[in-house]
């Protein structure tokens, strides 16, 4: 039996013929599809960026969890926001692996039992730790587990065809995400290091839009001169919490510190570029 | 007299020929029709009209004709809905939703505007506009490319019905801040609502840049409309909190005194209503217009006092009977106001205060006489009231979640709402309700046309 996100993610969808299907709309502007051949390219770049991330993800893990196990509470702190932000840019592939995502990245509110409960593992179970409890009690076997999950992710990555639904859709995936849960400052509840989770989800959607651009624009150009105007609009404004504009890796300021006004500053921009996000796979005549 | 006093002859209708020139397009309108149903009415046959009148026909039963036809029986067969027809006109000097009969529910939704400029403003008022002028008069939904997200949610299938649909738009005291160079033309009394000595308000659940009262047969129809709003707002608007509620569908009652509805402490709400038909009255009342000391734009307009108002019921309904009605005032059956000698009166009765100067008819503490005290002074103090009941879910301890959304429309705030509720300052009622939330709001006269938008003159005002 095979979910549809197997289905999607096994690329099998891509392999159904459009005009069937294309055949049956009855409304104006049935957009023509990208030539097939078109997306090769910008799919191959995309799993080169993801596959880099990863293998940053893989090396930023394991001096995080290496801090951990020594029981290192100030250097795991400092390096919990930075590691994470490399599985926050990848999310939309991440997220194909639904066991590893929910062991790598679930929060507290997904369980019943809530942090008690024992199959709350990975990134946040540690942050509760680091910035809740401030000690690293305990956490030995969630640390090694993280790494091992992080590690499995990597090489099932490694062997995975990219359907170009979901890279596309991706885009839209991850700005859903922003929408949903970075804006509202409930991601990272402990370490208020959100702003940084926020960053990488922005920076995975704006690859994935930059990657597919010269085909979007093909077909409408006032879209992607809208969707860049946005993208540096939530830019401009993260940009303001920068601890360091001259140093990407200085990080930002907790969220605790974005104002109200701010909240709203970029919900606007990121709710747009969410609907018109959407919209890409569309455009380029894709599933 | 309640603009919620009559309806049609099946529970699931009200009656709708009370809106005078409201209605445009519903067959319920028409002469011919408003006597078929009398008759029908009087020979006691509206369960049966599905048969004589058809679909769009106001007075029909569905319910009762589908239990004689047994057709949709299956338990989640979508229950059907006569008046889906119902149409309010959208254009006009005055919006819409405000002396239009209440419907049995209602939303109250308050926004922030995300909008950065006047320019921007000026487009989210005409998106707005535009939006609520077809959703109000329904249609069918636009189609599109399926490779896309579909411009419309779907939830009330291929055809909008307008189902007695009102949109009213109505702007706060925040919306005059500096962002959008309105300052200078802010009606004279809008301002930031003031917690009143018994409110614990809670600041996610107060003002707002704007707040749009949706109002229909059917909450799902209010849900669709919300939901084509926020579509087509992006980046514009956001949702800063909503209010639903709904009003009790009474039975048939014989004559037309069918009376106001319930609140959910269980007291009729509404019966001392100024009368939302009397054009003069509302006028004076509601309307802004040349004599209020308002801004020249502001005329067609109206104040919104809403406010989101918890009851404790489980501790009212462990309030003995006679206790409950002396804090209203009234009976709780009939909804007659409190008498001499116990008499059983009717709720259209007027109390007569100046007979009762020390209240021992009517406590001086009662609601109903703090909230109005029938005097000459106090005649410029009344407000019209629209309320829904809402149920939000359950507290921490248990208890239910459950009150009043109060929304009152008046000429001047001060003069109305806030006024009113200083007087019922430290009212006995108090132990049994807590204000959490609300807001005061400006509504925007009408747009006159298509060519029109709401908040035009606003922004011409202010240019």
């Amino acid at each position: 039996m095979k979910t549809t996100r197997q289905w999607i993610a096994t690329g099998a969808f891509a392999l159904l013929p459009l005009a069937p299907f294309t055949a049956l709309i009855t409304a104006p502007a049935a957009q023509a599809a990208v030539a097939p051949e078109a997306l090769v390219a910008p799919v191959a770049d995309y799993k080169l960026y993801v596959l880099d991330n990863l293998e940053q993800l893989v090396s930023h893990t394991r001096d995080f969890t290496a801090a951990i196990q020594a029981g290192d509470v100030e250097k795991a702190q400092a390096l919990y926001a930075p590691t994470r932000v490399y599985y926050e840019r990848i999310e939309p592939i991440a997220e194909l692996f639904a066991d590893l995502d929910a062991s790598i990245d679930a929060r507290e509110d997904d369980y019943e039992k809530g942090v008690a409960d024992p199959d709350f593992t990975g990134f946040h179970r540690l942050e509760y730790a680091l910035f809740h409890d401030h000690s690293t009690d305990g956490m030995d076997k969630y640390a090694q587990g993280l790494m091992d999950d992080v590690n499995d992710l990597d090489s099932r990555v490694q062997g995975l065809t990219f359907p170009p639904e979901t890279v596309v859709g991706g885009a839209a995936a991850l700005m859903e995400e922003v929408a949903a849960t970075k804006v509202s400052g409930e991601e990272d509840r402990y370490s208020r290091t959100d702003l940084w989770d926020f960053q990488g989800n922005v920076d995975g959607a704006r690859e994935i839009f930059e990657l597919f651009k010269p085909l979007a624009a093909q077909e409408d150009a006032g879209f992607v001169e809208r969707v860049q105007t946005n993208f540096d609009d939530v830019e401009e404004t993260l940009a303001d919490y920068r601890l360091d504009a001259d140093d990407p890796s200085a990080g930002f300021e907790s969220y605790d510190e974005v104002s109200d006004a701010d909240r709203r500053a970029l919900t606007g921009p990121v709710t747009v570029l969410a609907e018109d996000l959407s919209t890409l796979r569309g455009l380029l005549g894709l599933n | 007299m309640s603009q919620f006093d009559r309806h049609s002859g099946c529970p699931f209708h009200r009656r709708t020929d009370r809106s005078q020139s409201a209605l445009s397009q519903s067959d319920t309108s028409t002469p011919a029709h408003r006597e078929r149903r009398r008759f029908l009415k009087g020979a006691g046959l509206t369960g049966l009209g599905l048969g004589l009148g058809g679909i769009g026909l106001g007075g029909t039963c569905p319910a009762r004709a589908l239990a004689a036809t047994g057709h949709g029986q299956d338990v989640t067969s979508a229950p059907q809905e006569q008046d889906s027809q119902l149409r309010y006109p959208f254009y006009g000097h005055h919006q819409q939703g405000i002396v239009t009969p209440r419907p049995a529910t209602g939303m109250l939704v308050a926004f922030d505007v995300l909008a950065r400029d006047r320019d921007d403003l000026e487009r989210l008022l005409k998106i707005l506009t535009e939006r609520m002028a077809f959703l109000t008069q329904g249609g069918n939904i636009p189609e599109r490319n399926p490779l896309f997200p579909p411009p419309d949610s779907g939830i009330l299938g291929p055809v909008v019905a307008p189902d007695g649909l009102t949109m009213t738009l109505a702007v706060g005291d925040s919306l005059f801040d500096q962002r959008f160079g309105l300052a200078g033309a802010r009606p004279k009394r809008l301002q930031r609502m003031e917690g009143f000595p018994n409110d614990a308000l809670d600041a996610a659940r107060c003002h707002g840049d704007l707040a749009l009262q949706i109002c229909a047969n059917t909450l799902d129809t209010g849900y669709h409309a919300l939901r084509d709003i926020i579509k087509n707002t992006p980046g514009l608007l956001m949702v800063r909190w909503k209010q639903e509620g709904t009003v009790p569908l009474l039975p048939p009652a014989p004559g037309d005194s069918d009376g106001s509805a319930r609140n959910f402490l269980g007291f009729r709400d509404g019966s001392a209503n100024p009368d939302g038909s009397d054009d003069a009255l509302m006028d004076e009342l509601v309307w802004v217009g040349g004599d209020h000391d308002e801004p020249a734009w502001a005329r067609g307009g109206s104040y919104l006092a809403a406010r989101i108002i918890r009851n404790f019921v489980e501790r009212w309904d462990r309030t003995p009977l006679q206790e409950q009605e002396m804090i209203f005032g009234r009976r709780k059956m009939s909804g007659a106001p409190l008498s001499k000698d116990g008499a059983e009166g009717k709720e259209q009765d007027v109390p007569d205060y100046t007979r009762d100067p020390e209240g021992e008819i009517t406590p001086l503490d009662a609601h109903i006489r703090l909230a109005n005290p029938r005097t000459l002074a106090t005649e410029k103090n009344r407000i019209l009231r629209r309320p829904f009941n809402y149920s939000n879910g359950v507290e921490a301890n248990g208890q239910l979640d459950m009150g009043l959304l109060f929304l009152c429309f008046q000429a001047d705030l001060e003069a109305g709402f806030i006024t009113v509720q200083h007087r019922l300052d430290g009212e006995p009622l108090e132990e049994y309700i807590k204000p959490v939330g609300g807001g005061y709001f400006f509504v925007l006269p009408g747009a006159r046309d298509a060519n029109d938008f709401l908040g035009s003159g606003l922004l011409a005002a202010s240019a």
